[in-house]
């Protein structure tokens, strides 16, 4: 992202694509959310990704999350009651419903602009893209 | 009388023959036009439905930007949405 300074905005859409089968995603994406009310969304972001065999298997990972809170400097009591009370149920459904719309049907899904990048790509590859559609709108008459 | 129409019905068979072998080929012409029809229009269909959900994800694709966690410049001339799922 430094290297496109000014160029490249990243939004970022945690998503649980099927709850019903797999709730520990579910549970993720809103304490994701709730730590982004501590300021640490970001943080708590990539410790879900490099720590995902350390909680997404249990049982009850909202337990496990927990407790990598305090690792974060995040308070995790209020992290679990702020998941508990479903507050964020409501962002983690729009967003589901929103990538529906966009036909989203696995993820990682990016839309670098309007296009469609399904799976995993390596960075050179993303760099690529991004390049790419840089040069196209600011091609002039663009 | 009897010879007459005898020699009349000689010469009309092998007419009929003929026409039964172009009727064939003709048949034939005509599925070929009609099963070009078909593909052409279940063609047009597929593309139009293409077209009017690539048309309808541009303005899908604007909304959603506020209320969720962004890296880099707001306004930004490419603007990537990474949808993740953390499992």
């Amino acid at each position: 992202m430094q290297r496109f300074e000014g160029q490249v905005q990243l939004v970022l859409y945690p998503l649980a694509l099927n709850p019903a089968a797999n709730p520990a995603s579910e549970v993720a994406a809103q304490a994701a959310w709730c730590a982004g009310e501590q300021g640490k969304f970001w943080d708590f972001h990539h410790m879900l990704y490099r720590r995902q065999e350390l909680w997404n298997r249990f049982a009850a990972p909202l337990e496990r999350l927990s407790d990598f809170a305090n690792d974060l400097s995040l308070d995790p009591t209020a992290l679990k009651s702020c998941v508990e009370s479903g507050r964020m149920q409501t962002f983690v459904a729009a967003d589901r419903t929103y990538s529906q719309q966009l036909q989203v049907n696995s993820t990682p899904t990016l839309f670098i602009n309007e296009q469609r990048v399904v799976g995993f790509r390596p960075e050179d590859e993303l760099m690529r893209l991004m390049r790419q559609e840089l040069d196209r709108v600011q091609r002039p008459g663009q | 009388m009897a010879k007459k129409s005898k020699g009349r019905a000689q010469t009309v068979r092998p007419r009929q023959q003929s026409t039964r072998a172009a009727v064939a080929p003709q048949r034939w012409r005509l599925k070929l036009v009609i099963g070009g029809v078909i593909l052409a229009v279940a063609l047009g269909v597929g593309g139009l439905v293409r077209f009017l959900q690539h048309s309808n994800l541009s303005p899908r694709l604007q909304k959603a930007v506020d209320q969720h966690y962004t890296l880099g410049t707001a306004g930004a001339p490419v603007v990537i949405k990474e949808f993740s799922d953390y499992t």
